[in-house]
């Protein structure tokens, strides 16, 4: 993956190749710019390589156009942000339904409420993002990421904006929700506990994957 | 249930209406403009096709411009049986003296005015109705009054409050037309067969016809209008009735008209107005659709983080486009609406503007069909101009939720050549399939619109075709200029160099607001020397050896006594008397002329006008023969030489594109109808002759002794100082009243008036698309406010004063002014140039003074919009502006 900026290009990943299995949850770790949210950006299509390729439930999503690319997005993935992303001109409701109303389905509020009753919500339902504290607008972005039921959920450093106790609630919640819905589930992040609650961590260094760890479930350590 | 994508929609738009305010401003002037123009246009339409045949005065009118001929009145006698009700009004141009009280008083301190007579029956108005004031039976008006008459003969008469003004009189007053007296008895308010008094040579003076035959002013050869008007009965049709006047009186040289085509030369001067201000008035629309692509495009900028989060959601750029695509109609409607209101405002002030060449009495009720026609007009140039902004969403990766945008076109712009950009450019957007088609899509679009606008296809291509060239040539131009200021050594002094570097930086709007500007000053700058090279003709280039008078309807017996009034009182006045007669041409090489097969075409007034023969011994002054022999002088002492010339025929010479238009060449026959009687002239020679000398010329001239004992009567020019006219033109008409003086001063003044009035209503709309393009100037300013706010801020919070910061922004909007002035002029000056040179055929004067102020103004114009724009962000303090970071 090659970024350009003015008349210099930057290599921001190379001769990364991993394979993970559904319902597994993987966390990618690394220093600062060592490539992990671009790691990221590319497997939900928001980005593309500038070689290789990316293959999610058999389909090689480096060939896709924008227009097929978009609607692969809406049915298979979801996408939690550091910096949340909720948009500011919608209620919590209403940026929860967003995702099914892309997809032409408008029945999306009932299912929309549910989940933030799942995420404790179901108080804050009329409350617009700016209302809202930290720890709760992610916990709207994550329902609004789970309610597509995507069997790929991406999360780009999902306490990163947040204090330490509501980072913790919001990761219990992630899991829960990742239990509940059976999702793949690939985190970045550099809190290295955090990471140890994966099955996989994948480190990355300026753009290289420089260890890979599997450790045993912890389900199966109980 | 509201769809959350719509509740998005509503909801970005209502939490920025201030941001909105300029687009619904650009489009509702654009709108208002159009609709004012429409709404003025159905109301002409109204007073025109309402009552047409009051505007006619009948269902059928025949007319001559001489005494009715004897077959004429044969067919009219003929019609007498077939229930139909007639009625007679005679017009002509007569003076009209006050009497004075006092007949010691000398001639020439007696009041006279030339004035438009018009003479009716007892039938007059067969339709509509006369409005005089004190509200009496016109019969009873016109009567010879019981009293207050020191002359007689002496009978009533309606005049136009302008009389009363001019000749300081009042109701009661006593004038003298001709050999008769009349008392004023009421004052003439409105006509129902006259709507507009825009080109008139004198007020109206209504009398009977037993009146106008006492004033004896209808004499053989006189210029004189005669209108025999019919209604018929609802049994009788038309078509039949018209085929069959137009049958019996082919050689009659009348005029038949029915109600269907009353005012035709009103009615096609209206519908050019109308065309030319609703072309204006879409012109403004299309400058307010810059405001809307600049707009639309700053406020997508902001969206980007919003954009790019929705892709991560899984919308597609399509659904994206489509939500701001709804935004944007929807902003555009409303600014529809609000130009409907401002439409409806403007229509109100358009007559005013307008004042003299529009019916005086206009319904000024706004119609739906217009304003919903604005409303459309309003969305769909939305569509065509906010289309392409939002294509631009496309482009938006949905990577930028986790990094900041980098702007690649710089990098681009150096270091690839020019060629190759363009080539670079090109292929882009060639391969980009959606960018062509909507490209293609908005110039269709447009050139509909245009062709909607115009009324016709043809003229709508032409102006889109003009549109996109002109902004062509500015956006050339304005690229140009900027390309030099970039090359120009940037003064050392930060604040000048921030300022030229401002006009310059990516995602400015610098070319947006010049050619926004660019486009109102270059039609103020066409106007402008348009107006004024026509105004100059009209009035500063009469050359100084013109006449200031002509007199016309002089008898041959009065010839000698209006000589010698002449030489004995104006001594030092020279004069010139030709005879004159009245004909029509019926035939060219024996084939005769039809004369409704050349009404309406271009230049076929050639074959249906009047011509005016006079003879001539000699080539006259101003003309220049081309073609042919002049005759020989010595002919004119053979009486009847005419005949015996070699060709049989008298020989006439003609104007040469007179000539052309008739297809005459030298040899060519031509058959003239003078009053009822055929003459025959073989053309001799063809001659050019310069109009503007305003001497007395003609399109044909006739070999001396050509038509003795033809009725001719003569016409006089001649020029006196100033402060001699009246007297001059009283001395004439104490002795001869039947003799019509026309001031050639006051004529000129009139149509002078008419045409400044003219372009008075023509420019106010030009200068509302100039003050739109100041609008979206504002537009453009305030899209990037926020970062001239923080950039203003960091300057103040190290050291710099709010003099220095206006001065820095002096220089850019005074250089946006300067740019948007140059280029506009520049191609203000070429479209002006080709309009006269081309459509006037009037040479093109370079005046430094309208050019260099047009350029003055327009930097002033752009300070002032620009300081607008900004002076709340000098206010702010600096350190809530950069608390907020």
């Amino acid at each position: 993956m090659e970024l350009r900026a003015g008349s210099q290009s930057v290599k921001i990943l190379r001769d990364i190749s991993f394979e993970i299995f559904t319902n597994q949850v993987v966390a990618i770790v690394g220093p600062s710019g060592s490539g992990k949210s671009t790691l990221l950006g590319l497997l939900a299509g928001l980005d593309r390589p500038t070689q290789g390729s990316i293959r999610i439930h058999q389909t090689d999503i480096t060939t896709l156009t924008e227009t097929e690319m978009a609607h692969f997005r809406r049915q298979h993935i979801g996408y939690v942000f550091q910096a949340f992303h909720l948009i500011p001109t919608l209620t919590a409701l209403e940026n929860v339904a967003l995702p099914l109303e892309l997809q032409g389905i408008s029945t999306g509020t009932s299912r929309a409420k549910t989940l933030l009753q799942s995420v404790g919500l179901e108080h804050r339902l009329h409350h617009y993002p700016v209302q809202l504290s930290g720890g709760e607008q992610q916990r709207v972005a994550l329902a609004r990421a789970f309610i597509v039921k995507p069997p790929l959920l991406l999360a780009d450093e999902p306490t990163g904006n947040l204090d330490s106790s509501t980072g913790a609630m919001v990761i219990d919640l992630l899991w829960e929700l990742h239990q509940q819905h059976g999702s793949t589930l690939i985190l970045v992040t550099h809190d290295m506990s955090l990471a140890s609650r994966a099955q996989r961590i994948l480190t990355l260094r300026d753009g290289a994957m420089v260890n890979e760890t599997t450790q045993p479930l912890p389900s199966f350590e109980a | 249930m509201i769809p959350v994508s719509v509740k998005l929609a509503w909801r970005e738009i209502n939490s920025a209406w201030s941001r909105f305010l300029f687009l619904f401003l650009c489009i509702a002037l654009g709108v208002g403009a159009i609709v004012a123009v429409d709404l003025f246009a159905v109301n002409v339409e109204q007073v025109i096709l309402g009552d047409t045949r009051a505007l006619l005065g009948g269902d059928v009118e025949l007319s001559w411009r001489r005494a009715i001929s004897d077959k004429g009145r044969n067919v009219l006698d003929s019609l007498a049986d077939r229930n139909m009700v007639l009625s007679h009004v005679t017009e002509t141009a007569a003076m009209a003296t006050v009497d004075s009280p006092n007949p010691q008083t000398p001639l020439t301190k007696i009041a006279s005015q030339l004035v438009e007579l018009k003479a009716i029956d007892s039938a007059y108005p067969l339709y509509g109705r006369l409005v005089v004031e004190p509200d009496l039976p016109t019969a009873q008006l016109l009567d010879s009054p019981q009293s207050g008459c020191s002359h007689s003969p002496c009978f009533g008469a309606l005049v136009q409050e302008s009389l009363l003004i001019r000749l300081n009189l009042t109701v009661g007053s006593e004038l003298r037309i001709g050999q008769a007296s009349f008392l004023i008895t009421a004052v003439l308010k409105k006509e129902p067969d006259r709507i507009a008094n825009g080109f008139s040579l004198g007020p109206r003076v209504m009398i009977s016809r037993e009146a106008l035959k006492a004033t004896m002013l209808i004499q053989i050869g006189s210029r004189v209008q005669e209108r025999y008007r019919m209604s018929i009965s609802d049994s009788t049709s038309l078509e039949p009735l018209m085929g069959e006047l137009r049958g019996r009186l082919s050689q009659e040289g009348a005029q038949v008209s029915s109600f269907r085509d009353a005012q035709p030369r009103l009615r096609r001067f209206l519908d050019q107005l109308n065309l030319y201000l609703g072309l204006i008035g879409f012109t403004i629309l299309l400058v307010g659709g810059i405001g809307v692509a600049c707009t639309i495009q700053g406020f997508l900028t902001q969206k980007i983080p919003i954009i790019a989060t929705l892709k991560t959601l899984g919308a597609d750029s399509s659904q994206i486009i489509r939500l701001y695509l709804t935004q944007s109609l929807f902003l555009g409607g409303i600014g529809s609406l609000l130009g409907v209101l401002v439409g409806v405002v403007l229509h109100r002030g358009l007559p005013l503007l307008l004042q003299g060449i529009i019916p005086e009495t206009m319904p000024m009720s706004p119609t739906v069909a217009p304003i919903l026609r604005g409303i459309v007009l309003g969305i769909l140039a939305t569509l065509a101009f906010s289309l392409w902004p939002l294509l631009a969403i496309r482009h938006v990766s949905p990577a930028l939720v986790y990094r900041q945008a980098v702007d690649h076109s710089q990098d681009i712009n150096n270091t690839q050549s020019r060629l190759t950009r363009w080539l670079t450019f090109l292929q882009h957007w060639w391969n980009d399939r959606a960018q062509l088609m909507v490209s293609i899509g908005i110039m269709v679009g447009v050139t509909g619109l245009a062709m909607w606008q115009a009324h016709s296809p043809a003229l709508g291509v032409f102006f889109s075709g003009a549109c996109a060239v002109a902004v062509l040539l500015l956006l050339g131009a304005t690229g140009v200029l900027y390309r030099i200021l970039r090359h120009v050594p940037i003064p050392q002094r930060y604040l000048l160099r921030h300022a030229v570097k401002n006009l310059q930086r990516p995602g400015n709007f610098t070319k947006a607001m010049t050619l926004a500007i660019g486009i109102g000053v270059m039609l103020m700058t066409t106007l402008t020397i348009v107006q004024r090279s026509l105004l100059d003709l009209i009035g500063n280039q009469i050359p100084s050896q013109a006449p200031s008078f002509f007199f016309i309807d002089i008898q041959p017996d009065q010839q000698p006594q209006f000589i010698s009034v002449l030489e004995q009182k104006f001594p030092d006045s020279p004069y010139n008397l030709v005879p004159v007669v009245r004909s029509r041409i019926t035939a060219i090489n024996g084939q005769p002329i039809d004369p409704e097969a050349h009404k309406g075409k271009r230049n076929g007034w050639y074959f249906t006008r009047e011509y005016v023969l006079t003879t001539s011994r000699d080539l006259p002054q101003d003309n220049i023969l081309t073609k042919g022999n002049w005759w020989d002088h010595t002919k004119e002492s053979n009486p009847g030489g005419a005949t015996e010339s070699p060709s049989d025929f008298p020989l006439v010479s003609v104007e040469e594109d007179a000539a052309k238009n008739l297809e005459l060449t030298l040899g060519s026959t031509l058959t003239l109808d003078i009053q009822g009687v055929e003459f025959v002239a073989k053309v001799a020679s063809l001659r050019q002759v310069d109009w503007s000398s305003f001497s007395i010329n003609f399109f044909m001239i006739v070999e001396p002794g050509s038509f003795d004992g033809a009725p001719f009567t003569y016409i006089a020019t001649t020029r006196v100082p100033t402060n001699l006219e009246v007297p001059l033109q009283q001395a004439i008409v104490a002795v001869m009243p039947n003799v019509t003086a026309i001031n050639v001063g006051d004529v000129l003044e009139n149509i002078g008036r008419i045409f400044q009035q003219l372009a008075m209503g023509i420019q106010a709309l030009a200068l509302l698309c100039l003050v739109t393009g100041a609008v979206v100037m504002i537009a453009a300013i305030s899209i990037n406010r926020y970062r001239r706010l923080h950039e203003l801020a960091i300057v103040k919070a190290l050291g710099g004063s709010r003099k220095l910061l206006m001065f820095s922004l002096g220089v850019e909007f005074g250089v946006i002014g300067a740019f948007a002035g140059l280029v506009g002029i520049g191609l203000g000056c070429l479209l002006s140039w080709s309009l006269l040179y081309f459509f006037f055929d009037l040479i093109w004067n370079f005046d430094l003074i309208v050019l260099s102020t047009g350029l003055l103004l327009t930097i002033l114009l752009s300070l002032m919009t620009g300081f607008l724009g900004t002076y709340r962000l000098l206010g702010f303090p600096p350190l809530s502006v950069l608390r907020q970071e």
